[in-house]
């Protein structure tokens, strides 16, 4: 027998049903994105952090100071987990399936997120490609500024059922829609 | 209502996010120390009113085992380390 | 029912008019009223009856400090009782309801009480309801309760939303009058973040309510002017119906927006109340003062209020308080209010003035009794004159309102409630907030300044002193001119003697002076006891217009000062805070975070009952058609994969993924067996200790190469193992070059399990997995028939030949189906978490049941774990101990009942067979039980008193808590293959 390869997508049973049109406030959920844990040997913590942040086609976001995660929409897992490796000093685990990430943006996005996370996200603060591990809907999460009203999450996957419900509920003063980027 | 603590790695965060592991100062004794250290180190505690170190996990941010330094009765806090620097300078000392 | 309201002026919308009921009956008022304003407008001044000796009462102040007219606001679900009048902002359709008063507010048969009111002084309960103490419970409470009392509380549900946010700024200014205004607006104009948050619904405090004008403009005008400006600032951001209800640690504030309690119609997209933190680096306290109110004879008959309340009714809601008012006051207040009313054409009677002489301007024609006091108040449900004394000489003076006014106490409330106590200040005859550090200050009224002119200049003052710590200071300071402004500054007057009447010091507790009086002379003198002791200063306005007083009243019989006497502590909440505000969104199904398994749909497509575990759902057991009890169900799970298979859901276990050099040695380190030979592509079984020796958590760990192990846990102290390696690596053990992550959620794991387990799973993976490819306890990377990598662990807990397999997250449901596809011929079947708890009972595995933090791993049979030859592990130095070694300890055992078909509960205590049952016999307990059907009887694991010992022995199974006796043979604790020649298979 050959088994049928189908992935499922943890939030497709919070997200069905009919898609409007995004509003100005969104959240989208990136389908199969890729993310990996970096984790630096002792020692080794600021070279893997250079080559990390010299990486082509993935995305950095920090999560302690010797440990990371490597983000990528654009490549495959394959791609990254053999781009990852070349790096000197580094361990690194495929987590792409156990993280979800979602993009929050829009005119409001901060006022949502204030009822989301206590760390002060105003621009002169948390700036534009600044990350951190922080919690988000009572949930371990990884949050990113990616643009001036942007916003990447990364949360567990047993848990993002509960953070999105959240987030929506959160955004539902300001007319937050949601759906998969793709 | 909130406290917030200022970790080295992440920034200022609300106390939710910390697990606290309680006194700082006690050393694990060598595995051949006399039966007296390794009952201090276990059991014994001074539970100070005042100036205190403890152990700060930062659970839900960096994961580093951080040291407070800190007024356990009003909670002024007069320093945040990492742990591995704390053990550092104390093994330096 | 006379109209009291104005043809003109106030700050209401005249052309927006909106219906509202009290008890029942149907009133007008404007928009921009409150409650109590538009009550007034109607000639409502019975308001309510007072707690304890059903005094009729009317409304005392303009404010959130409010005593006495508190009512049930809204219906059915959002009836929402012991709300001030003072801060209900009026909405169309708005039902209030007074509280305490049967059957009406105007005919109220608690008002016995007050007849009876010589025996319900100070203390009374305590006195009177102390003996015998089997009646508190069932005769006095309750009808003490029924008697005394606020408003109801619904039954029903909330059906509103709550939710709680953050905020960040550089200073928050609390209060938004004079003061907070001039400080939003230096520190806005200079660019720096700014919150201002007011508890009113319209921003402007005092300055709405005054007849002064400021910058050449009304001074409501000027307040609306500022407002716009600080509004028109990005940096700024404005926060009405916000109260600041407390100071905690850290510079961090707590406030409540009220964000539709003013809505007729809530929409269910916003929430009804929101809690705010707000991370401020400096702070300015801006609240206010409170006026006093003097204490008379009868001056709690409705009619009689401050000073200040009767001005902003008049100034602010356009409202007449009475038709002929009458003052009684010791400073400036009264003048200005005699005044204002005046010049709204409000009939004055008289000024009283406790003082000899001032220096206040004098209406023109209004005649004023100086060195006068009131000392009796004629009326019922509405003051209808005042008996005024002179030299000794009385006089009645008709009046239907009475406005008084005993000096001011700065609202310092927030800046006390961490433990630093207020001073007293014998030049402002107040108490005023205490040094707390430059990072929060009190400003303006707050701070003992008295006069418009001073409050708006230190508003802008302490803004420019904030703004310089900060580093920020640019500008000067530009203060407006204030036209017309008078002296509120007065002399103390505590009491009032010859008082005719209970004079009260505390309108909400009916606490009068007498009640002090009393406390004192029978010893509850500090004033913390006086409190307990008379009830002063408790409920839900904690003292706000009475505990001053309290102070003054009690320094005076005790002749000392009141800064002797000091105030009671001041803890938060300012005011009364819903708990729906303080839940937020953490109610019902979101009282916590849910965490699902992978495989929870494919758990839920095969019909699972869920079990909560921790905050994991994980499938319990699989009914079947025709099954009616969970029992049934798993009974049959049980028995199909000790004959054919069958797959459960483990992916709820932790797994940590670990790397380095030092990674087999760290796990030696924290391990109690051995680890350093574990070879590539091997699982073993570890036990954790404490470092007291007793076991901590057990798992397994697997080597996937040289230097790359993953360890999984119980799901239960996942976490806690994954702090504890962090906390070993990061403290003790620097030198060693190890690095960890939890990969719990990248992988869904199951467990296939039964006879035929392997020609199932071989049907699933390409690679080899006969005994000999894969033996027990093999680990490997797999590909899966359709090519998906995986990885395989020939690990058992049901005691059968068993894998597990993990496959990433999001494939596990599709890999689920094949596997139960491919076992559809053998029979496979699903199973959950109990019929694996029976699995492992009748393989005699531990569990936390067994590690429940009190066991060694001797205890429970497993001392061979314990590799003392390492020189060093967690747990090992203590594991010596004596009595840790000692002979009796409690030991695993098996237990079985003598007679086959009694059962053995868990939690049952152990006893020496004929022992008398009592808990001085007692010898162990049962710590697992379950009906295993693979036997046909029930079974369980227990902890008994040197039990291996005991083998063959008869005990009792004695449940006192649920009335069993059950006899009991015990032993060893594997009831199925003991030879494990099921895991070799
Ligand atoms: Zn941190």
């Amino acid at each position: 027998m050959s088994i049928n390869l189908l992935h499922r997508h943890v939030l497709d049973d919070h997200i069905s049903g009919f898609e409007t049109d995004p509003n100005p406030n969104h959240l989208s959920v990136i389908r199969r994105p890729v993310i990996f844990s970096v984790l630096a040997h002792a020692g080794r913590e600021a070279e893997v952090a250079e080559a990390l942040w010299n990486a082509e086609d993935v995305a950095p976001r920090f999560c302690g100071p010797s440990e990371w995660l490597a983000v990528s929409r654009t490549v495959g897992a394959e791609t990254v987990a053999g781009m990852l490796s070349a790096i000197a000093g580094a361990s690194v685990v495929d987590q792409s399936d156990g993280r979800v990430l979602m993009e929050i943006f829009g005119p409001s996005v901060r006022k949502i997120l204030s009822r989301c996370v206590a760390v002060d996200l105003h621009p002169e603060v948390f700036e534009e490609g600044q990350s951190a591990a922080m919690l988000c809907c009572h949930a371990t999460a990884n949050v990113a500024r990616t643009g001036a009203d942007t916003f990447e999450i990364i949360v567990p996957r047993s848990l993002a059922g509960s953070v999105f419900e959240e987030l929506m509920e959160m955004g539902r003063e300001h007319a937050l829609t949601r759906g998969f980027a793709d | 209502m909130a406290s917030l603590i200022t970790c080295p790695h992440c920034g200022t965060r609300p106390k939710e996010e910390f697990s606290i592991r309680g006194a700082a100062a006690p050393k694990r004794p060598s595995p051949t120390a006399k039966d007296e250290a390794w009952h201090r180190y276990v059991y014994v505690r001074d539970n100070p009113k005042g100036r205190y170190q403890e152990y700060w996990h930062h659970v839900a941010g960096c994961r580093r085992f951080l040291v407070v330094e800190r007024d356990n009765l009003t909670h002024e806090v007069f320093g945040v380390t990492d742990a591995a620097e704390f053990e550092r300078a104390g093994a330096a000392e | 029912m006379t109209s009291y309201r104005l043809g003109s002026g106030g700050a209401v919308n005249r052309g927006q008019s909106l219906n509202f009921t009290f008890d029942g009956r149907t009133y007008k008022g404007f928009e921009g009223d409150t409650l109590s304003s538009a009550l007034l407008a109607n000639d409502q001044m019975l308001m309510a009856r007072s707690f304890k000796y059903h005094r009729p009462r009317g409304v005392v102040t303009a404010s959130s400090a409010e005593p006495n007219a508190l009512m049930t606001i809204g219906l059915g679900s959002r009836a929402e009782p012991n709300a001030r009048a003072t801060v209900v902002e009026l909405y169309d359709g708005l039902a209030a309801a007074s509280q305490n008063r049967w059957p009406s507010l105007r005919h109220d048969f608690g008002a016995v009480n007050d007849l009876f009111s010589p025996f319900l002084g100070a203390g009374f309960y305590y006195k009177t309801f102390m003996w015998p103490g089997v009646l508190w419970e069932r005769l006095y409470e309750p009808l003490i309760r029924r008697a005394a009392g606020l408003g109801k509380v619904t039954m029903q549900a909330d059906p509103d939303r709550y939710e709680k946010s953050w905020a960040h700024c550089d200073l928050l200014v609390i209060g938004a009058g004079p003061t907070g205004l001039m400080a939003a607006l230096a520190a806005g104009r200079a660019g720096i973040r700014v919150v201002l948050a007011d508890e009113g619904f319209r921003l402007g405090g005092s300055l709405l309510s005054e007849s002064a004008a400021v910058g050449g403009q009304p001074a409501a005008e000027f307040a609306a002017e500022v407002v716009e400006e600080l509004a028109s600032l990005p940096n700024v951001t404005l926060m009405p119906r916000t109260t600041v209800f407390g100071w905690y640690d850290d510079m961090v504030f707590g406030g409540v927006e009220r964000v539709q309690k003013h809505v007729a119609s809530p929409s269910p997209d916003l929430p009804m109340e929101r809690l705010w933190r707000i991370v401020a680096k400096r702070a300015i306290l801006a609240a206010g003062a409170e006026e006093r109110p003097l204490v008379f004879g009868g001056n709690d008959k409705p009619g009689v209020m401050t000073a200040g309340a009767a001005r902003t009714y008049l100034n602010r809601y356009g409202v007449a308080v009475g038709g002929k008012v009458a003052v009684f006051t010791n400073g400036g207040s009264g003048y200005r209010t005699a005044a204002d009313l005046l010049a709204k054409g409000v009939d004055v009677t008289a000024i009283i003035d406790a003082r000899p002489q001032s220096a206040d301007p004098v209406p023109d024609g209004l005649r004023v009794i100086r060195n006068g006091s009131v000392i009796a108040t004629n009326g019922r449900h509405r003051i209808e004159g005042l008996i005024a004394e002179r030299s000794g000489f009385e006089e009645v003076i008709g009046c239907d309102a009475l406005a008084m006014s005993g000096g001011w106490s700065p609202i310092v409330h927030l800046m006390c409630q961490r433990g630093t106590k207020p001073v007293w200040s014998d030049e402002k005859q107040a108490f005023l907030a205490p040094d707390v550090g430059g990072a929060f200050v009190a400003a303006g009224s707050a701070a003992g300044h008295a006069s418009l002119g001073d409050c708006l200049k230190d508003g802008s003052a302490k803004a420019h002193a904030a703004l310089d710590s900060l580093g920020r200071l640019v500008g000067s300071l530009e203060t407006p001119e204030v036209e017309g402004e008078y002296d509120p500054s007065f002399a103390p007057l505590w009491y009032v003697p010859g008082a005719r009447d209970k004079a009260f010091v505390d309108f909400q507790n009916d606490v009068h002076v007498g009640d002090l009086g009393l406390a004192q002379r029978e010893g509850f003198r500090h004033i913390e006891h006086t409190k307990r002791y008379t009830t002063a200063g408790m409920a839900t306005d904690q003292g706000k217009l009475g505990n001053v007083n309290a102070a003054g009243i009690v320094a005076g019989m005790r002749g000392v000062s009141p800064a002797e006497i000091g105030t009671t502590t001041f803890r938060p909440f300012y005011t009364p805070v819903s708990f729906g505000a303080l839940a937020g969104t953490a109610r019902a199904e979101h009282a916590a975070p849910v965490r699902t398994s992978p495989l929870h749909g494919w758990a839920r497509k095969n019909g699972a009952t869920f079990v909560e575990s921790g905050l994991w759902y994980r499938s319990a057991w699989f009914p079947r058609e025709g099954e009616k009890t969970w029992r049934e169900s798993v009974d049959r799970e049980v028995l199909n994969v000790r004959a054919n298979a069958g797959l459960c859901d483990i992916s709820t276990l932790g797994k940590i993924e670990i790397f380095g050099q030092g990674a087999a040695e760290f796990l030696n380190r924290i391990y109690s067996n051995s680890f350093l030979k574990l070879p590539v592509g091997r699982a073993r079984y570890g036990l954790m200790l404490r470092e007291d020796g007793i076991v901590f958590d057990d798992g397994t760990v697997s080597r996937l190469s040289e230097n790359h192990y993953v360890m999984t846990t119980t799901t239960a102290y996942a976490a806690d193992v994954l702090a504890h390696l962090e906390f070993s690596a990061q403290t003790f053990w620097r030198e060693l070059d190890v690095r960890f992550v939890s990969a719990t959620d990248q992988w869904a794991q199951m467990s296939l399990a039964g006879p035929k387990a392997r020609i199932i799973m071989s049907r699933v993976v390409q690679e080899d997995i006969s005994d000999t490819a894969f033996p027990f306890l093999a680990v490997r990377d797999v590909t899966l028939r359709g090519g998906l990598k995986a990885r395989l662990f020939r690990i058992s807990f049901s005691g059968e030949l068993a894998y597990e397999l993990a496959v990433p997250a999001g494939y596990s449901e599709a890999v689920a189906d094949s596997i139960m596809d491919a076992g559809r011929e053998e029979g496979i079947c699903a199973y959950g978490v109990e019929a694996l708890n029976v699995l492992r009972i009748e393989k005699g595995h531990v569990t936390h049941s067994e590690l429940d933090g009190r066991t060694t791993p001797d205890d429970v049979g497993l001392g061979r774990m314990m590799a003392m030859q390492k020189p060093d592990f967690i747990g090992r130095r203590l594991s010596t101990r004596f009595g840790l070694t000692a002979a009796d300890r409690l030991q695993l055992v098996g237990l079985k009942p003598i007679e086959a078909d009694k059962e053995i509960k868990a939690g049952a205590h152990l006893l020496k067979d004929g022992a008398k049952p009592s808990m001085a016999n007692d010898q162990g307990f049962v710590s697992s039980a379950c009906f295993s059907p693979t036997l046909g009887h029930f079974i369980a694991l227990g902890m008994l008193k040197s039990g291996r010992e005991r083998i063959g022995e008869r005990v009792m199974v004695w449940d006192g808590l649920r009335g069993s006796e059950v006899l009991a043979e015990v032993c060893p604790p594997v009831f199925v293959d003991p030879e494990n020649r099921k895991l070799h298979l």
